[in-house]
């Protein structure tokens, strides 16, 4: 037996015993190990998202002194105080009412520019930019440009108003008028998002099905009805429920726009929340609002996967 | 009526020529394969047909009606498309009926229709099924299905049978057949398989190049290919070309290539000579080469080779030979044993020679 052989022999037992901790190492630690590729993003959702939550569900609990520091325990009596109020109900109402004019309208221009755009024609791409830009576009300087739009004495809008004949209208003043002016700079505003899904969507459907559905007699509404959009429905049902969040979750133009005026016409929840919580100092308030709000997500998202899913087709 | 003629058809996308020129008459009733490599134009000949694209030049007719100025819709044909192109949200009877709702057939009769297409294809069980529900070979079913409840006077059929396994490619090939006996309309098959063009067409158009190379029945493309790119794209193994010059030894015309001589017969000496050049390329089949043990040293039409790969089919095998620069495949008995590297001398059988131009690639017969 020379002097390799011997090392050899040693070296062997050592091995072993190193993969037999490597194998333990391994059975015990594999939700460490697991939760050490997690750590980056738990930390992020941690501090931004998880945190938060709690401490809103916990301060929805408390009162608050005029000075914004935390009260008296309230229990649940502040959350039904605060959610049976009818200031409240109106900025729920005020919100609803936002997510309609701004959803539905969203995705049927969406889809409309998409369409449009998905034509096989030379220098398509140079509007496919176009419609998509607003992706780009900021909310503050979205809000700027609109505003200037609703300007009442120099804005486009009533100048053509004014052209044809029309009395002015002070968009972003009126009762009335505030919402609709609002709900159509975010329209604007997300068009770009819903418009790239939706296009991207749309190039995934084979050409072939079309072909064979031209040569099949469909006209082209029923290539559309029976080809398009049941391929679509997917894209369509994404865009559903993240336009509906983002509805949920519009602030910035709100802010620049209306401050929640006139007379609260445009205090959507989270602008309600922003008042209570910013302006009045009272966290507790504005937390029950923030709970109420995410309960509202979630709900709506819950009921949107439950009934929309069902139409929609998966390939 | 359900004859397709291509008359003078050309088609081009931006500088690239699709089709080149074609024409070509698909009888009434007739199963017409058109082969061709990939790229060669075939699918857009047939999407012409189909009405998905415009002939930049010449017409195209279905019947007696010139169909250029005719919607696809209208042209009462039916394509299968080698993706099947279904309709993944609808059911198998939905997909089937698709065209017949289209046109507005009652539902009643929409309904027998299918249910009698499905019958014939075995697919009575599986029409509430939708197409991810189906396998392959079932898909395909459904897709001929469709094209069939419209009872169109033309079958469009684009490589509907490449997305199948082996076996069940041969399956389809033989069921499409006996489906074309039963329906008696005309077929026209794209294909890039010359073995599924052999087998199914009563006659093959093997296009190159967006041009027809040569029309015929299976028999007459394989024995007489009318060009270079005909010979070497039907058959498998693919013809053995040599280059040779011709002289003149003792009142005969003689064809020298890797080495070797071959003596013309009559009818082969009188073609070559009509043509007055002094080169001619030989085709000769792998078939058509023969394992010669007793021949003699310098005896004519022999080769002196080397065995370079043997590759065994089970019933035969197919055999490189290289004589020089000269490669040879020669297809022979299964028992004969050889070894690699082993030096034989083959013997090239005469009487089956080909001679193609060496600078039109064209037959001289």
């Amino acid at each position: 037996m020379d002097a390799t052989d011997v090392t050899a022999n040693q070296r062997l037992p050592l091995i072993a015993a190193a993969g037999r901790l490597l194998q333990r190492l391994k059975g015990v630690n594999r939700l460490g190990f697991a939760l050490i590729f997690l750590a980056p993003s738990l930390l992020i959702f941690g501090a931004f998202v998880f945190y938060p939550l709690v401490k809103a569900l916990y301060l929805g609990f408390y009162e608050t002194d005029p000075f914004g520091n935390q009260g008296d325990f309230a229990g649940l009596d502040q959350y039904r105080t605060v959610l049976s109020s009818e200031s409240f109900r109106h900025s729920l109402w005020v919100t609803f009412l936002f997510a309609l004019y701004t959803v539905p309208p969203g995705i049927l221009l969406g889809l409309a520019l998409a369409l449009l755009a998905n034509q096989k024609l030379r220098g398509i791409s140079i509007f496919r930019l176009m419609f998509s830009s607003t992706v780009a576009t900021s909310v503050a300087v979205a809000s700027l440009m609109w505003l200037t739009l609703l300007n009442p004495s120099v804005g486009l809008l009533n100048y053509f108003l004014v052209e044809a004949g029309q009395p002015r209208i002070d968009w972003l003043n009126d009762l009335d008028w505030a919402l609709p002016a609002v709900s159509a700079t975010t329209v604007w505003l997300n068009l770009g998002l819903a418009f790239i899904v939706i296009l991207a969507g749309l190039q995934t459907i084979p050409e072939e099905l079309y072909e064979s559905a031209r040569i099949d007699g469909a006209s082209n509404w029923s290539l559309f009805r029976h080809v398009t959009l049941p391929m679509l429905s997917p894209t369509l049902f994404f865009v559903s429920v993240v336009g509906t969040i983002l509805a949920f979750q519009s602030f910035g133009q709100i802010h620049i726009l209306t401050r929640g005026g006139p007379v609260d016409a445009t205090t959507v929840i989270v602008y309600s929340i922003w008042q209570d919580a910013f302006q009045r100092f009272d966290y507790g308030v504005a937390s029950v609002q923030a709970v109420a709000l995410f309960l509202l997500v979630l709900g709506l998202t819950v009921v949107q996967l439950r009934f929309l899913e069902r139409r929609v087709f998966y390939q | 009526m359900s004859r397709v003629v291509f008359d003078q058809v050309t088609k081009h996308f931006g500088d690239v020529v699709a089709v080149d020129g074609l024409s070509l008459e698909v009888h009434d009733k007739e199963f017409l394969v058109l082969l061709g490599p990939s790229g060669c134009g075939k699918s857009t000949a047939l999407r012409l047909v189909a009405g998905l694209e415009e002939p930049t030049k010449g017409s195209i007719i279905i019947g007696d009606r010139i169909v250029d100025n005719v919607e696809a819709k209208n042209r009462d044909v039916a394509m299968v498309f080698q993706s099947y192109a279904l309709y993944p949200h609808m059911s198998v009877q939905d997909n089937m009926g698709f065209s017949l709702r289209m046109r507005h057939v009652p539902r009643r009769e929409r309904h027998q229709k299918v249910l009698d297409a499905a019958r014939m294809l075995g697919l009575h069980d599986l029409l509430r099924r939708r197409p991810g529900e189906l396998s392959g070979g079932q898909r395909q079913r459904v897709a001929l299905g469709r094209a069939i409840v419209r009872s169109p006077s033309v079958f469009l059929m684009d490589e509907p049978l490449s997305n199948l396994d082996a076996k069940l490619r041969v399956q389809m090939r033989r069921e499409l057949i006996k489906l074309h006996r039963q329906l008696e309309t005309t077929v026209i098959f794209v294909t890039h398989d010359q073995v599924e063009a052999m087998t199914m067409g009563a006659r093959i158009a093997i296009i190159h190049e967006g041009a027809l190379q040569q029309v015929g029945d299976p028999q007459e493309v394989y024995q007489h290919p009318a060009n270079l790119f005909v010979a070497s794209f039907i058959g498998s193994p693919a013809m053995n070309f040599f280059h040779s010059e011709l002289r003149l030894q003792d009142g005969q015309l003689v064809a020298h290539s890797a080495g070797a001589s071959f003596p013309l017969t009559e009818g082969q000496a009188r073609a070559l000579a009509a043509l007055g050049g002094e080169k001619a390329i030989i085709g000769v089949r792998p078939e058509h080469v023969l394992l010669d043990w007793e021949a003699e040293e310098n005896s004519e039409a022999c080769l002196d080779v080397v065995v370079d790969t043997v590759e065994s089919m089970g019933h035969e095998q197919h055999v490189t030979f290289s004589a020089g620069d000269t490669t040879i495949v020669a297809r022979l008995d299964a028992r004969r044993r050889l070894r690699e590297g082993e030096r034989l001398r083959l013997r090239i059988d005469r009487a089956h020679m080909h001679f193609f131009d060496p600078d039109t690639g064209q037959r001289i017969e």
